[in-house]
């Protein structure tokens, strides 16, 4: 298998594994560090994409999403600190305001 | 040689990958996303895409992770899911991501939809310098958006510390 | 106007009435629902004179293909009306009888809060006698055929916040609907046999190819079942005089004149069909006759006015279903018309009576009206006189044909006669009675009622007059062979029927003489019925204490009221089904129905709820599970067939 097919699999294993964490992870901090796995397999696809094709599309596209990834986290932590203080706890299995 | 680099770091990335699944303290998770990153920059840079390998050690580890790191000592992490880090779903939400895995890698992993065929004539040149001249020829509108984004992300975190400052 | 056009206004004209009455009456001053309900009938006259001359100046029936109602392979089903001969009959008489009833009803119903109501009713009914006897093939008929039922129960139960009346309504739907299901499995006889249903191709089929010959029977019988329902005839009748729960009008139109006439109606046009099935016939005609001393026997021993009327028209439709049975359709179409015009008189001057008293309906308190109502004595006597069939009136002549029908055709037989010649005598003595114990005598009139005797309004009595005249000129166009050719003159009216209307073949042996002497005969018969009549009700004889309590005898005989029907129905029919509901279908089969289609889906659908609702858990992760699952599904299907 080429490069590439071997690449776009790690991505999707990756990805994978990212969203595992997301669905499986109790603590919220490990939540959002699985978010940022799933992100990174992502950009892994578009610099394999570039590299495979030698063009600079694929880094390009990464490079906004580095851009939007530092937003994300910037805010998504002042949120977490805000949110964790409101309800005490990082835990997400606690009883929840989105039942029914 | 390359491909011998490039599954050796894609196998590290891997591994580093699930350790954060696994570990239980969350400044140790932190850590081994920071070394999966890391195996990600090899990649990168083994495939000779520079840039993006420079960026992702700056941008990803130098700034977010570190920014993660603050939050994490900032917050006191002894807390239930300390105790139980894994929720009772575990084994529905494992199924899930294997199908998914699954028919993603059906769907991609070389099957019917094609790779994009290699078009350029001459082998793109990922140095950071011909990177950025290149790039801002093509991409400079979406840079000034992109630099939108950002100060709208920081008028957001702002007025989201502000609020909690008014409500507390 | 073109036919087609012509043909279709003729019953929509009604339905008009129907729908701007019933939708906007209360709404409206009474003067214009009164022009509305009885113009648009008018109209409608009108345009069936204008196609009775169109057919005249044709020959040919005129057709008007609407559309087609279904078609499969094999099968197709056309809404068309059809106007020839026996059609036209029908509907001059639906509209020429049945406006003038209405203009009679704006006199008799103008007191009533139902007036609208009763108006649109009305007029619906036209509309569906229209349809049922313009329809081309049996399933347009049975439209009309239906619902002239609904609109009989509607009728007969205007009066609706009285039970009894109600209970009258629903009994002659019921009774009807009985009769329907053999019109039903006639019909489908004839389309398995004939493969069509309309009515020139039935005829035509069976008259050239019938079935065997025990098939022929059975549909004829079927059909006779309809037919009885329908016009009351034995043992279908007893919700006839029930009916007589509804307002007079009603009973003169619809249980006189039209709706009861359809069942005869029907045996005349298939009469294609009922010629090739003899046996069929024969037991037509057996039961025609036997209805006929039945109901004349029941109509002695009324004390009611309009149920003696009842009987009376039950009995008179059972003369002309005797006619068709013997083949003789066009005569038994004669009578229809002639009965029309003296039965609708009959109802409406009894309607004037009652009008005069206030609603009093028992003739035991009537007495002495013909000095207090001489107009209305005058109309109901002309039109007994007919009834009686006394020469010169109308009735005189087509009963007499249908007697020497009776003797004379080759279904017929001097027993049959005998049977109708005893129902005529009884006709005579019973009708004789009534008017005795009504307008002779003292008067036995209640007091309160007695200031209030009043000669009807002007919109009733000129109906009155008009039906009048009619019950004694109307019988000239068609007389019998033997007084064609005493007079050299023509019967109209059998000569427009005749390219329509099959005739039977005559009995061997039958001398015409005979039709003369048989003449004498009935003359004598009525005669003698209105001179026992008078013998014993007309001398003012001491009669009403002792027929309160009626002796055994050949006048009064048991079983007083008629009942013997209604009592075995109610007994045996009624009690059954009342035990199969209660025991069975209530104990039994409703609660395994109830939990199988009910109880069962809806417990059902109360776990499957709670078990969906269960998974709303307020977990995020789980939320993020469930979305993603989804994907997966898409993402798989797209691995399978992309």
């Amino acid at each position: 298998m080429s490069t590439y097919h071997f690449l776009v699999a790690l991505a999707v294993l990756l990805f994978a594994i990212g969203l595992l964490g997301v669905m499986v992870r109790r603590n919220l901090l490990v939540v959002v560090m699985s978010l940022e796995i799933m992100v990174n397999a992502v950009v892994l696809s578009f610099v394999a994409a570039a590299a495979h094709t030698q063009t600079l599309h694929g880094a390009a596209m990464s490079f906004f999403i580095y851009v939007a990834v530092t937003c994300e986290i910037a805010l998504a932590m002042a949120l977490l600190v805000l949110l964790v203080r409101r309800r005490g706890s990082l835990d997400l299995a606690v009883e929840q305001e989105l039942k029914g | 040689m390359t491909q011998a680099f490039v599954v050796f770091f894609g196998v590290l990335a891997l591994g580093f990958a699930g350790l954060v699944l696994l570990l239980r303290q969350p400044m140790r998770a932190a850590l081994a996303l920071v070394a999966h990153m890391i195996s990600l920059a090899a990649i990168y840079a083994t495939l000779g895409v520079h840039v993006v390998a420079l960026f992702q050690v700056l941008i990803y580890v130098g700034a977010v992770m570190v920014f993660m790191v603050y939050t994490i000592m900032l917050l006191d992490d002894r807390d239930a899911s300390f105790k139980q880090p894994f929720s009772r779903l575990t084994l529905p939400a494992v199924v899930v991501a294997v199908a998914l895995a699954v028919s993603l890698l059906g769907l991609l992993g070389g099957g019917p939809v094609e790779p994009p065929v290699p078009t350029a004539a001459a082998p793109a040149d990922f140095g950071f310098m011909a990177f950025s001249l290149a790039f801002m020829k093509q991409y400079w509108f979406h840079f000034e958006l992109a630099t939108v984004l950002l100060l709208a992300g920081i008028v957001a975190a702002w007025t989201a510390i502000r609020e909690s400052q008014d409500a507390a | 106007m073109t036919t087609t056009s012509l043909l279709t206004l003729l019953p929509l004209l009604p339905l008009f009435g129907f729908l701007i009455n019933g939708l906007l009456g209360a709404r409206l001053p009474r003067g214009v629902v009164g022009a509305v309900a009885c113009g648009l009938p008018a109209l409608a006259f009108v345009v069936t004179l204008l196609l009775f001359a169109q057919l005249t100046a044709g020959g040919a029936p005129l057709e008007a293909p609407l559309f087609t109602w279904a078609a499969t392979t094999g099968f197709q089903l056309d809404a068309a009306f059809h106007f020839d001969a026996v059609t036209a009959v029908m509907c001059l008489v639906i509209t020429g009888i049945g406006t003038l009833i209405h203009v009679y009803s704006i006199g008799y119903m103008a007191d009533d809060e139902g007036y609208a109501r009763y108006f649109a009713y009305l007029n619906l009914f036209l509309f569906f006698m229209l349809v049922l006897v313009l329809g081309s093939n049996l399933v347009v008929m049975f439209v009309g055929w239906e619902g002239v039922g609904l609109a009989s129960y509607l009728l007969i139960g205007f009066w609706f916040k009285d039970a009894a009346k109600t209970a009258a309504g629903l009994k002659a739907f019921v009774v009807n609907r009985v009769g329907d299901t053999g019109f039903l499995l006639a019909a489908f006889l004839i389309q398995f046999h004939a493969g069509t249903l309309d009515f020139a191709a039935v005829n035509a089929f069976f008259t050239a190819t019938p079935p065997s010959a025990a098939t022929m029977t059975l549909i004829g019988v079927l059909l006779l079942i309809g037919a009885c329902g329908k016009s009351a005839q034995i043992p279908l009748h007893v919700w006839l005089p029930d009916a007589m729960a509804g307002p007079t009008p009603v009973s003169a139109l619809i249980h006189a004149a039209t709706m009861v006439t359809a069942g005869v109606y029907l045996l005349a046009r298939l009469n294609g069909l009922f010629l090739a099935a003899p046996d069929a016939m024969t037991i037509v005609a057996w039961l025609g006759g036997l209805t006929a001393l039945v109901g004349a026997i029941m109509g002695v021993t009324q004390f009611n006015l309009k149920k003696v009327l009842a009987y009376s028209t039950m009995s008179q439709i059972g003369l002309m279903v005797m006619a068709c049975g013997l083949g003789a359709f066009s005569v038994g179409m004669f009578h229809l018309y002639t009965h029309a015009f003296f039965k609708a008189c009959l109802f409406l001057g009894a309607g004037a009576v009652l009008h005069a008293l206030g609603g009093e309906e028992d003739m035991r308190r009537m007495g002495g009206l013909a000095r207090r109502l001489p107009f209305t004595f005058g109309v109901f006597g002309l039109a007994t006189l007919a009834l009686c069939g006394l020469p010169p009136f109308a009735g005189f002549f087509s009963k007499d044909e249908i007697l020497w029908m009776a003797w004379s055709a080759a279904g017929g037989s001097p027993w049959l006669w005998a049977v109708g010649s005893a129902a005529s005598f009884l006709t005579a003595f019973y009708m004789f009675r009534a008017i005795f114990m009504t307008f002779f005598g003292s008067s036995r009139v209640s007091a309160e009622a007695a200031h209030h005797i009043h000669e009807p309004p002007l919109s009733m009595s000129a109906v009155l007059a008009v039906l009048a005249f009619g019950s004694v000129v109307a019988g000239f166009i068609g007389l019998p062979q033997f007084w064609r050719e005493a007079f050299g003159v023509s019967a109209p009216f059998y000569d427009f029927l005749a390219p329509v209307l099959g005739h039977a073949a005559p009995r061997e042996g039958v001398s015409h003489s005979a039709e003369w002497l048989l003449m004498l005969v009935a003359v004598g018969l009525a005669l003698a019925g209105i001179g026992l009549a008078w013998l014993r009700y007309g001398r003012g004889a001491p009669v009403l204490a002792a027929e309160a309590e009626p002796p055994p005898g050949l006048l009064q005989p048991k079983g007083a009221q008629g009942d013997w029907f209604d009592a075995f129905y109610d007994g045996v029919l009624v009690r059954f089904v009342g035990w199969l509901s209660g025991s069975v279908l209530a104990r039994g089969v409703e609660p395994a129905l109830s939990a199988g289609s009910l109880s069962g889906p809806a417990a059902g659908a109360r776990v499957l709820a709670a078990w969906f609702g269960r998974l709303q858990t307020g977990n995020l992760q789980a939320y993020v599970i469930y979305a993603l699952l989804g994907l997966v599904l898409v993402l798989g299907w797209g691995v399978a067939h992309v």
